[in-house]
C-alpha cells in the first residue's frame, strides 16, 4: 500500500472545480424595515393560514354534530313503541282451544283458533267500544306467540302489553292528532298506557302499519348486497389496479383504459342503475330487486374508485423497494405480493371504504333495478326480493301516515351506524397493516 | 469438458462483448468489452455520470426494469447469454447478487430483511438455519454486533451506513455466484468502509466481485482489476496496481490524479 502512497494517487484528491476568486460580500443585514417587514408577512401569513384551517373544521364539525343530534332526537322514539295494558280472560273467551293440544303440537293446536277475533273483543270489553282500534293491527300476533311460550296462560287471566295503534304512538309521543290525544288521555288515566323497547322495530321488515314495520329486512338487504359488491369489486379492482402498474406495457390501449376507468368514477350513478337493469335483468335475467343485482350494480360502481386509488397507492411504492426485491431474487408476482401490495395496502383501503361508503348509501340505482318494492319479510338469500336501507328510507320518508316520520329517522340512524362500523373495520384494518416500519 | 479446461473458465466469470446501453435514444454504455474474473475483485472507477451504475446493472438485468433501456451486445455468465430468451431473470439476479448505489433496506424488520431472499429461494429449511443464515450474513457485513438486539426493529430505521451494510448482508445471504456492488460505502464512516472492505477480501475468491466507487484509495486497496470509465467508453482496463501507477492513457492519469472529476 504505501508504495500506491508514493504513486499517483494524492492523500486526498482536489474536486475538479475551478478555484475562483471569493467575491466580496456584503453580510446579509437582517434588522433592516424590509427585512423585519417580511418577518411579520411572513408570520402573519402562518397565523391566518392555521384559523381558516381551524375554521373549517369547525364548521364541518358543526355540521356533523347538528346533523347527528337532530337525527337522534327524532329517531330514538323510533325505537320505542306505545303498548296498552289489555287482560284476557281466556276460560271465558271464545277460544276453544286446548291447553294440552298447544303444549304437545306448538303451532298445529293454534290452528283456525281466531285469536285477532278474541283480543278484539277483549279490547272491546275492557278498553271500552272502539277499543279495537285502539291496538296494533298485528297485536294478536303478540298474544300468539305469548300463548306458544307459555300455553299454560290459557288456563287463566293474563295480562298483556300489545302495541297501540299508530295513531295512539304518534299521539303517545306528544305529536298526534285531538281525538287520539284523547283516547290517550283516558287510556293514561286508567293507568294501561307505558312505553316499551320496539323488538319489532330491530327484527323486522316493512310494513303498512308504522308500528309494525322493521329494519331488519333492509338491513339485511344492505348487507347481502355490501357483500357481493365488495367480494367483487375489491379483487378485481385491486388485482385491476396491479396489472395497470406493474404488468401493462404503456400504450395507447393502456391509455384508453386508464382514461375509461377515470370516467367511469365520475359517471352519476343512476346510469349505473340503467346499465344494470339493461344487462343483469333483461340479458342475463336475473332475478328483479335481488340483493345479487344491487350488489353486481353497485359492484361496477365502486370498482373504478378501487382502481384509481390502488393505482395511487400502488404508485407512491418506492421503485427502489421493487429493485431491492428483484435484486435478491424475487419473481415480479413476489415484488407485487410481498412488498409493493402490503405497502399499498392502506392506501387501498382508504379507496374502498369510500366507494363502500358511497353505495352503502346509493338509491338512484337500485330504483332502477326494481329494489324498491314493498317487501314484507327479509331476504333469505342473494336472490331473493330485498330492499335496501337508503331505499327504505326512501320509501318511509314518501308515506302519509305521521307514524312513519320517527321510523324513517330511526332507519337513518340504522343506517349511520351501520356505516361507522363498515368504516370501523375498514379503519382498524387499515391501521393493522400501516404498522410502518 | 476437462479439469483443465473447466478451470480455464472458470477464471472468467462474466464475458461482456460489444456491450452498448441506450437510455431512449441516448447511448449511455458505448460498445465496452470486458472480462470479468472469478477470482479477483474488479473495480468500476470513473467520473459521475459515465455509465458504471448502468454497465454493472446490465449484468444482472436490472435495466429490464427501466421502461426505455435497451442493452445491445453479448453478456455471458459461465458462458451462457444471460440476454437469451431462455434466460431466466429470477434465478440470474439470484446467482448475481447486487448492493445498491442508495440503501434500500425493505420496510421490515432487519431479520426479514436478510431472511427474505433465503426464504423465497428455499435456502434454509426451518427456522433454526435461517436464523443461521442472518447471524452469519450480518456478521459478514459487520452489522451483527450493533443489531443482534434488535433484529426484529425497522430496517429502516438504522443510520445510513447501518442500512448499507444490511443491504450487503441481505445480497449474500442467497449466497450470490457474483455481487455487484454499486458504491457499496459511499455513505460509511472510515471504520464501517474498513469493515466492507475486509468483507471483500474475505469473499474475494468464494465470489467473483465487481465494485463502483468513486474512492481511488478504495478501488487501490481492495481491488485487482480495474476499468476506469469515460463519457460511457471504457477508456481502460487492467491489473489495479498497472493503472495506478503506470497508466496507458492520459485521461485515465488525468483521472487518478484528481485532475478531474
Ligand atoms: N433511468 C434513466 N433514464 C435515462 N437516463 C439515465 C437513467 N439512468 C441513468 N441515466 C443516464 O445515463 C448516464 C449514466 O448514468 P449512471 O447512473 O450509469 O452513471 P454513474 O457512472 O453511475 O454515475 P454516478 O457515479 O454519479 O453514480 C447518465 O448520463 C444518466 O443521466
Ligand atoms: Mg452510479
Amino acid at each position: 500500500m504505501s508504495e500506491l502512497n508514493a504513486s499517483l494517487v494524492p492523500q486526498l484528491p482536489i474536486v475538479g472545480v475551478d478555484a475562483h476568486e471569493p467575491v466580496a460580500r456584503k453580510p446579509t443585514d437582517w434588522r433592516t424595515g424590509s427585512m423585519q417587514g417580511r418577518i411579520r408577512r411572513r408570520y402573519a401569513a402562518e397565523r391566518r393560514f392555521r384559523l381558516i384551517g381551524a375554521g373549517a373544521v369547525v364548521l364541518a364539525a358543526a355540521f356533523l354534530a347538528f346533523l347527528l343530534v337532530t337525527m337522534f332526537a327524532n329517531g330514538l322514539r323510533g325505537f320505542t313503541r306505545t303498548e296498552v295494558a289489555l287482560d284476557i280472560d281466556f276460560p271465558r273467551s271464545t277460544l276453544i282451544v286446548d291447553q294440552t293440544a298447544v303444549q304437545r303440537f306448538g303451532e298445529q293446536g293454534l290452528a283456525g283458533a281466531d285469536l285477532q277475533g278474541v283480543v278484539a273483543a277483549a279490547a272491546n270489553a275492557r278498553l271500552g267500544p272502539g277499543g279495537a282500534a285502539l291496538l296494533s293491527d298485528g297485536a294478536w300476533v303478540e298474544v300468539r306467540r305469548a300463548i306458544l311460550e307459555d300455553p299454560a296462560i290459557l288456563s287463566g287471566v293474563h295480562r298483556f302489553e300489545l302495541p297501540a295503534a299508530a295513531a295512539i304512538d304518534v299521539a303517545a309521543k306528544g305529536d298526534g292528532a285531538a281525538d287520539a290525544e284523547v283516547q290517550v288521555a283516558r287510556l293514561r288515566e286508567r293507568g294501561l298506557l307505558s312505553t316499551g323497547f320496539n323488538g319489532q322495530f330491530l327484527t323486522g321488515a316493512d310494513a303498512t302499519d308504522p308500528t309494525a314495520v322493521g329494519i331488519w329486512g333492509a338491513f339485511k338487504g344492505s348487507l347481502l348486497t355490501m357483500l357481493v359488491t365488495l367480494a367483487l369489486a375489491f379483487p378485481i379492482g385491486v388485482l385491476s389496479a396491479v396489472y395497470l402498474e406493474e404488468y401493462a406495457p404503456r400504450n395507447r390501449w393502456t391509455d384508453i383504459i386508464e382514461v375509461s376507468i377515470n370516467n367511469l368514477a365520475a359517471v352519476p350513478s343512476i346510469i349505473f342503475g340503467l346499465l344494470g337493469l339493461a344487462i343483469f335483468l333483461n340479458v342475463m335475467n336475473l332475478p328483479r330487486s335481488a340483493p345479487i343485482v344491487g350488489g353486481l350494480t353497485l359492484a361496477l360502481m365502486t370498482m373504478p374508485v378501487i382502481v384509481i386509488a390502488g393505482r395511487n397507492a400502488i404508485k407512491a411504492v418506492p421503485p427502489s423497494i421493487r429493485d431491492a426485491a428483484l435484486g435478491v431474487g424475487a419473481s415480479p408476482v413476489q415484488v407485487v405480493f410481498h412488498h409493493v401490495l402490503p405497502l399499498a395496502l392502506p392506501g387501498i383501503l382508504t379507496g374502498t371504504i369510500i366507494g363502500m361508503a358511497r353505495a352503502l348509501g346509493e338509491t338512484a340505482p337500485l330504483l332502477m333495478i326494481g329494489m324498491r318494492a314493498f317487501i314484507s319479510s327479509p331476504p333469505e338469500g342473494l336472490t331473493q326480493p330485498a330492499t335496501v336501507l337508503p331505499v327504505q328510507i326512501f320509501l318511509w320518508s314518501d308515506e302519509v301516515s305521521r307514524g312513519f316520520v320517527e321510523k324513517t329517522s330511526a332507519a337513518i340512524i340504522v343506517l349511520l351506524v351501520f356505516l361507522l362500523a363498515m368504516n370501523g373495520i375498514a379503519i382498524y384494518l387499515r391501521n393493522r397493516f400501516e404498522k410502518r416500519w | 469438458m476437462t479439469t483443465q479446461a473447466a478451470d480455464a473458465a472458470s477464471s472468467t466469470k462474466i464475458v461482456a462483448r460489444d456491450v452498448s446501453v441506450f437510455y431512449g435514444a441516448k447511448k449511455a454504455i458505448d460498445a465496452v468489452s470486458i472480462d470479468i474474473d472469478q477470482d479477483h475483485v474488479t473495480a468500476f472507477i470513473g467520473p459521475s455520470g459515465c455509465g458504471k451504475s448502468t454497465f454493472l446493472r446490465s449484468f444482472n438485468r436490472m435495466n429490464d426494469t427501466i421502461p426505455n433501456a435497451r442493452v445491445e451486445g453479448s453478456i455471458t455468465l459461465d458462458g451462457k447469454d444471460i440476454y437469451s430468451s431462455d434466460m431466466d431473470v429470477v434465478q440470474l439476479r439470484a446467482r448475481v447478487g447486487m448492493v445498491f448505489q442508495k440503501p434500500n433496506p425493505f420496510p421490515k424488520s432487519i431479520f426479514e430483511n436478510v431472511a427474505y431472499g433465503p426464504r423465497i429461494h428455499g435456502l434454509a429449511s426451518g427456522r433454526a438455519e435461517l436464523e443461521e443464515v442472518v447471524e452469519k450474513s450480518l456478521r459478514r457485513a459487520g452489522l451483527w454486533e450493533e443489531v443482534k438486539d434488535r433484529l426484529n426493529e425497522s430496517g429502516t430505521a438504522l443510520s445510513g451506513g447501518q442500512q448499507q451494510r444490511l443491504c450487503i448482508a441481505r445480497a449474500i445471504a442467497v449466497d450470490p455466484e457474483v455481487i455487484l456492488m454499486d458504491e457499496p460505502a459511499s455513505a460509511l464512516d472510515p471504520i464501517a468502509t474498513a469493515r466492507i472492505e475486509e468483507l471483500i477480501h474475505e469473499l474475494r475468491g468464494r465470489y467473483a466481485i465487481v465494485i463502483v466507487t468513486h474512492n481511488m484509495q478504495q478501488a487501490a486497496r481492495v481491488s485487482q482489476r480495474t476499468a476506469f470509465f469515460h463519457l460511457g467508453h471504457l477508456v481502460e482496463y487492467g491489473d489495479t496496481r498497472a493503472i495506478f501507477t503506470n497508466p496507458k492513457q492520459e485521461r485515465t492519469k488525468d483521472y487518478i490524479t484528481g485532475r478531474y472529476g
